[in-house]
C-alpha cells in the first residue's frame, strides 16, 4: 500500500501534489465499491476510529461515519456543542480519555483554528481534521477537487471562482491550497468585508463583481454565508447580499458558456444560491456529497497504513 | 562586608569607566574604588570576560500578587528579578484586586521590603482598569504609586484619557497607556497579516495601535502632561512617536524584548507560548523597532513578564491567555541580538532610561556611589529548566532550552544575589 507523506491529515497545506493524486486514485476504487450492491470492504477491520465533534455538523459527520463503516472500522462518536472547556475539561483531557479506550484514529471538528495541530503535538494517534474553525477543512477541499476533476477532467489551467463568505470559511483556504497544487487558477469574489485583507498574497485574483467572476470561471464554488460564525456585522442585510453577490439563473443564462456550480452545503437557498441554480444541470452539489464518502474512505484507508 | 570584583568590563555610558576593564571594590554596599589595583576583601569574584552594569530596571512586569499567587507572587517575583539582574521593577496593577487603593500599594511595599529588588508599584488609572472611573490618584501617589496605568488594558475612553492627563499634572504624574483600539482587535488572537490569514486565526491589525497613538498624541498636545506608550510593536508606531518627539511633545515609549526577537512567523505551529498582546508582528516591524531603539525614539526595553499557569496556556491557540515570562531570559535574549543590537545600545534601555522616565535617582558605576550593579557573564551557557527557573510559571518558548549569557551577581546596597554555579 502506498502512503501519504504525513501520518495526519491536518490541512491541505501540508500535502504534496502526489498525496492528492494518491488520494484521488484510491477514492476512484472506493467509489466503485460504494456503488456495488455490497458496499463494504474489510480494509479497516480492527481499527477503531473516534469522531470527535466539538462543533455541530450533520453532513461531514455522517459522511465520515459512513466512510468508516464502509471500511469495516469500529466507530465511536463524541459530540459536544460549544467547548469542552466550559464543562471544565480541556481538549487534551477529552481526547486522552477517548484514546485511553484504545482508539487508533481521531477525526475531529473544532471551532479553534489549529486545534488538530495542537493535538498532534501532544498525542500519538492519527488525526484527521474535519474542520478547524476558520482555518482548513481538508477533506472538503479534496472532495471538491475530486468532483471537479470528475466533471471537467484535469484541473491544470482550469479557472475556479470561490464566491461568498471567505473570511468565516474553512473551505476557502483548503480549496485554494488544493486547487493551486493541482494547477488551477483561483479567483475570489464576495463583499470586501468578507474577504481577508491579505488573501491576495496567496496568488489568487480578487474581484467584487459576481458577474465578472462567473464570466471568468469554468467552475464556481459558491460558499455558504456563515451567519452563525459572524460575531459582528459584516454586511447590511441578506437581501442586499443576495441581490449583489447571489448566484441566480438569470446570471448564468447571461453567460455565453456553461459553468459548473458547486456548494459545500448546507445551502441558504435564496441567499447565496437560488433554487433554480442549485437544482439545475449546472449543479454537482449532490455528486460532491457522494464523492465525500469515497474521498474520506481513501483518506482513512491511506492514514490507517501508518497506525501503530 | 566587602566584595572585590576583579578584571570586569564596565558597561555604563554614564560612567567615566565605560568600556574599561577595572577592579571594583565594594564595602558596606558602597563602591569605594574603581582602579587597576589589588584590594583585600571578604569575597573576590574573578570577572574576566564579564560585564558590570548598573542594576537593571524593568518598566513592565506582572507579579500576579494578590489574586494569582499560583502564577507568581511578590517573593518569587523579587527572587526571580534579583537573579535576572534587576534591582528595580515597576509592577503592573493588573492583579485581583487591581492596584487602586493606598492599602494595595502599602501591601506591595511592605511585602517586598526585605527583597534585594526594589518594587515600585504602578496603580490603575481607572477602577478595576475598566477605563471608566478614575481612581484616587493623588492619594495613590502619596502612598507611593510610581506611575499610573491600566496595564494590559488600554485607556479606550477618550474623555477619561484626557481627564487623566490633566488630573495627573498636580504632581507631574506619569500616565502609561497601552495603545490599542479594542474595537479593531475584537476576537483577534495574533497580528493581522499573511501569516494569520494562512493560519485561519483572526487578526489584530497594527492599525489598532497607530490609531490609539495618534489619538493620544493629539490629546496630549491639547492637555499637556506626561505620557508613556507601553509596549509599542509596529513600524508605523515608531514613525509616529519619532515625529511627535521631534515636535517637542513630552512622550516616551518602550518595547518588549519579545517584539525584538520574534515575528508572527513564530505562531505557525500554533504554539500558545508566543501568544502575547500586542501581538508579534512582521519582520519589517521588528527591524523598525530595533532602529527606533538605536535612534532614541524608543526609550526602554521591557520584559513584559507575564506569568500564566499551564491550564491557561496548554490550550487551543485562540483559547490560551496572553503572556510570556520575560525577566530571567532578558540578558540571554538581548545578547542573542548581537548582530543587530550592541550591548552599548541596549544597556541604557534597561537601566538609566526607565529610571529617568519614572524620575528615579540615576544609578551609575562610580566611586562613592551606592552599589546598585549587575554582573553579567555573556558567554555562560545554562539550561533554562525546572532547576534554574525561578518563576512559579513556565510559559516561555525558551523553557527547556540552552541559553547563552547569564547574570552572575546582582547587588543593591548591602544586599547581594549570586547565581549558583
Amino acid at each position: 500500500m502506498s502512503h501519504l507523506s504525513s501520518k495526519h491529515l491536518l490541512g491541505i497545506k501540508d500535502l504534496t501534489k502526489e498525496d492528492i493524486h494518491l488520494i484521488f486514485e484510491t477514492a476512484d476504487n472506493f467509489k466503485d465499491v460504494i456503488n456495488r450492491p455490497i458496499k463494504k470492504v474489510p480494509s479497516l477491520r480492527d481499527i477503531t476510529i473516534a469522531n470527535v465533534f466539538f462543533e455541530n455538523s450533520t453532513r461531514t459527520k455522517l459522511s465520515f461515519e459512513l466512510a468508516e463503516k464502509r471500511l469495516s472500522a469500529d466507530v465511536i462518536n463524541f459530540s459536544s456543542s460549544g467547548s469542552s472547556v466550559k464543562k471544565g475539561e480541556t481538549l487534551l483531557d477529552t481526547v486522552n480519555n477517548i484514546l485511553a479506550m484504545k482508539v487508533d484514529m481521531i477525526v475531529m471538528r473544532h471551532s479553534s483554528p489549529g486545534a488538530p495541530h495542537f493535538l498532534a503535538n501532544h498525542i500519538s494517534a492519527n488525526i484527521v481534521n474535519a474542520g478547524d474553525g476558520t482555518h482548513e477543512h481538508p477533506t472538503q477541499a479534496l472532495l471538491d477537487a475530486y468532483s471537479m476533476r470528475e466533471r471537467v477532467g484535469d484541473l491544470e489551467g482550469k479557472n475556479v471562482a470561490i464566491i461568498g463568505d471567505i473570511i468565516h470559511s474553512r473551505v476557502a483556504l483548503s480549496n485554494i491550497f488544493a486547487l493551486q497544487k493541482l494547477g488551477a487558477n483561483v479567483m475570489i469574489c464576495g463583499p470586501a468585508t468578507l474577504i481577508p485583507k491579505y488573501l491576495s498574497s496567496f496568488g489568487v485574483k480578487i474581484v467584487s463583481d459576481v458577474r465578472e467572476a462567473l464570466a471568468w470561471c469554468d467552475i464556481a464554488n459558491v460558499l455558504r454565508i456563515q451567519l452563525e460564525r459572524q460575531q459582528i456585522k459584516y454586511f447590511p442585510s441578506l437581501r442586499e447580499y443576495s441581490l449583489y453577490f447571489g448566484v441566480n439563473k438569470q446570471l448564468l443564462d447571461s453567460l455565453n458558456k456553461e459553468i459548473v456550480i458547486m456548494h459545500p452545503g448546507p445551502i441558504n437557498r435564496g441567499v447565496e444560491l437560488t433554487s433554480d441554480v442549485a437544482d439545475s444541470h449546472h449543479s454537482i452539489i449532490l455528486d460532491q456529497v457522494e464523492n465525500g464518502v469515497a474521498v474520506r474512505m481513501a483518506v482513512l484507508y491511506l492514514l490507517a497504513g501508518t497506525v501503530g | 562586608m566587602s566584595l572585590f570584583i576583579r578584571e570586569v568590563k564596565v558597561l555604563d555610558p554614564q560612567s567615566p569607566h565605560h568600556l574599561k576593564r577595572v577592579n571594583v571594590l565594594i564595602k558596606e554596599g558602597v563602591i569605594t574604588s574603581i582602579d587597576n589595583k589589588e584590594h583585600q576583601a571578604d569575597t573576590t569574584i574573578e570577572a574576566k570576560g564579564q560585564f558590570l552594569t548598573p542594576g537593571l530596571f524593568d518598566l513592565k512586569a506582572n507579579f500576579c500578587d494578590p489574586g494569582f499567587e499560583h502564577r507568581e507572587d511578590i517573593y518569587s517575583g523579587c527572587q526571580l528579578a534579583a537573579a535576572s539582574g534587576y534591582t528595580g521593577v515597576a509592577t503592573l496593577p493588573n492583579t485581583a484586586p487591581v492596584v487602586q487603593a493606598k492599602s494595595h500599594i502599602e501591601y506591595l511595599k511592605s511585602k517586598s521590603r526585605d527583597c534585594l529588588t526594589d518594587i515600585y508599584p504602578m496603580a490603575a488609572v481607572t477602577i478595576d482598569a475598566l477605563g471608566e472611573d478614575l481612581t484616587e490618584m493623588i492619594d495613590l501617589h502619596e502612598a507611593g504609586a510610581i506611575a499610573f496605568t491600566d496595564g494590559n488594558q488600554p485607556m479606550w475612553h477618550t474623555d477619561i484619557m484626557l481627564k487623566s492627563l490633566i488630573y495627573l499634572q498636580k504632581f507631574d504624574g506619569l500616565l502609561i497607556n497601552l495603545p490599542e483600539d479594542k474595537l479593531l482587535t475584537r476576537f483577534g488572537t495574533m497580528n493581522e497579516g499573511i501569516v494569520s490569514t494562512g493560519l485561519g486565526l483572526k487578526g489584530m491589525p497594527a492599525l489598532a495601535e497607530h490609531l490609539m497613538i495618534k489619538r493620544d498624541l493629539d490629546i496630549l498636545a491639547y492637555s499637556g502632561g506626561r505620557l508613556h506608550f507601553s509596549n509599542i510593536s509596529s513600524a508605523e508606531s515608531v514613525k509616529l512617536i519619532k515625529k511627535a518627539k521631534k515636535n517637542g511633545l513630552k512622550i516616551t515609549c518602550d518595547v518588549s524584548i519579545h517584539h525584538l526577537l520574534h515575528t508572527d512567523q513564530a505562531i505557525v505551529g500554533y504554539d500558545a507560548n508566543y501568544k502575547i498582546n500586542p501581538p508579534l508582528r512582521e519582520n519589517r516591524d521588528r527591524k523598525a523597532l530595533l532602529k527606533g531603539l538605536k535612534d532614541g525614539t524608543i526609550d526602554a526595553i521591557v520584559s513584559a513578564h507575564s506569568p500564566q499557569d499551564e491550564e491557561s496556556k496548554k490550550l487551543e491557540f485562540d483559547r490560551a491567555e496572553d503572556g510570556i515570562l520575560g525577566l530571567q531570559t532578558m540578558i540571554p535574549s538581548l545578547l542573542s541580538l548581537d548582530e543587530e543590537l550592541d550591548p552599548s545600545e541596549w544597556i541604557d534601555k534597561i537601566t538609566s532610561r526607565p529610571r529617568a522616565i519614572l524620575k528615579l535617582a540615576p544609578v551609575t558605576i562610580a566611586e562613592s556611589e551606592k552599589a546598585n550593579v549587575t554582573l553579567i557573564d555573556p558567554k555562560k551557557k545554562w539550561k533554562y529548566d525546572q532547576k534554574s527557573n525561578l518563576s512559579k510559571s513556565v510559559n516561555s518558548p525558551y523553557y527547556g532550552k540552552e541559553l547563552t549569557g547569564q547574570v552572575s551577581a546582582t547587588l543593591n546596597g548591602e544586599k547581594i544575589y549570586q547565581t549558583p554555579s
